[in-house]
């Protein structure tokens, strides 16, 4: 079984997801757990442990736990960094990255009506329940998921615009 | 997750988003996330929806800490109902907003409606980081229930908690 540079590429990105979720989203390591994962499975590929393509995302997934266990026991063995070196759980050299996705975050959302942004919040955040939202907002369960798939659909939208216009290479 | 749940992730896209909104809010039980994580490791489709809405949860919990500043002290307070949980979105946002380097913080606990170790032993984290630069970090309007808590684990006798916020602010011009 091979897998291409591509497809490498995408398990990569997802495993940064995985990572982050079980790590923090401020875990200074993320990017070497999830090199860690890839080494270990590229050489699983190799030794042809992989027998059934099917199941590849599930073997990629116990590596990536079992990458990640490691690491908190090596975080529970070493001692505490300095207090005085940074804050806890900083991870500067994403600072700048994220300070410039949550301008752009926030110039969409400016964008997003008052009725998008009361739906996405009811349901994204306040985790309210589709017959709460649409006793509150006088909507059926139809004009529920229309409104919002299009209120997701929008931000979507303008985010990969927005994206793209920012991409270097773009201006 | 069941094979019925993988069926319904594509046939049912509500089904499908409040799966997304439930892993990315840390609600779903560890094996059900196990096999929401191994079933976009190999979907396309599912990760491009995970994406967005993770985005989009950034973008709609940028107001969830809200920062003011009174003269030299900068204020934290929460939006709304907020949980200093382990892994919690406030508490996440609380790391965020702490990367400044304001030495003279009052923290708003006003809407804090619950609080674990996790939470507490990131106050405490930031307050040596605060008190390392030779600064302040006091407490505000802690709930009876947050207020018990402190006491307990004899966190109160090291951070000072205030229940008017003009005295709190007064405390730092006095110290």
């Amino acid at each position: 079984m091979t897998v291409s540079p591509d497809a490498l590429e995408a398990y990569r990105l997802k495993l940064r997801y995985k990572v982050y979720y079980h790590l923090g989203s401020s875990c200074p390591d993320a990017e070497d757990v999830v090199q860690e994962t890839l080494t270990r499975f590229l050489r699983a590929l190799q030794d042809e442990k992989i027998h059934n393509p099917e199941s590849t995302a599930a073997f990629l997934s116990g590596i990536c736990n079992n990458v990640i266990q490691e690491y908190r026991r090596r975080l529970w063995k070493e001692p505490l960094r300095d207090p005085d070196s940074s804050p806890p759980g900083c991870a500067r050299d994403r600072e700048p990255e994220m300070l410039e996705l949550r301008q752009v975050i926030a110039l969409i959302m400016g964008q997003l009506s008052q009725r998008d942004r009361g739906l996405l919040c009811a349901f994204y955040l306040e985790e309210k329940c589709r017959e709460e939202i649409c006793r509150t907002m006088g909507l059926s369960d139809v004009q529920f998921r229309v409104a919002l798939f299009r209120a997701k659909g929008r931000f979507r939208k303008s985010y990969h615009e927005t994206m793209k216009q920012n991409a270097p290479g773009e201006h | 997750m069941n094979g019925a749940d993988k069926v319904q992730l594509h046939q049912n896209p509500v089904f499908r988003e409040e799966m997304i909104r439930d892993y990315l809010l840390k609600k779903l039980d560890t094996d059900t996330a196990e096999a929401f994580e191994r079933h976009y490791l190999s979907c396309d489709d599912c990760f491009e929806e995970l994406r967005v809405a993770q985005v989009l949860m950034a973008g709609l919990r940028q107001s969830k800490v809200e920062l003011r500043r009174v003269q030299d002290v900068l204020v934290l307070q929460f939006a709304g109902p907020a949980q200093l949980t382990r892994q919690s979105f406030e508490l996440e946002e609380l790391q965020r907003v702490f990367q400044q380097k304001d030495t003279k913080v009052l923290i708003d606990l006003g809407r804090v409606i619950k609080i674990d170790s996790a939470g507490l032993g990131q106050l405490m984290s930031h307050y040596s980081h605060v008190v390392k630069k030779q600064g302040m970090l006091k407490l505000l309007n802690p709930s009876p229930e947050v207020q018990t808590l402190l006491r307990l684990t004899k966190i109160d006798s090291v951070l000072e908690t205030y229940h008017d916020e003009r005295q709190a602010l007064e405390s730092f011009d006095s110290a």
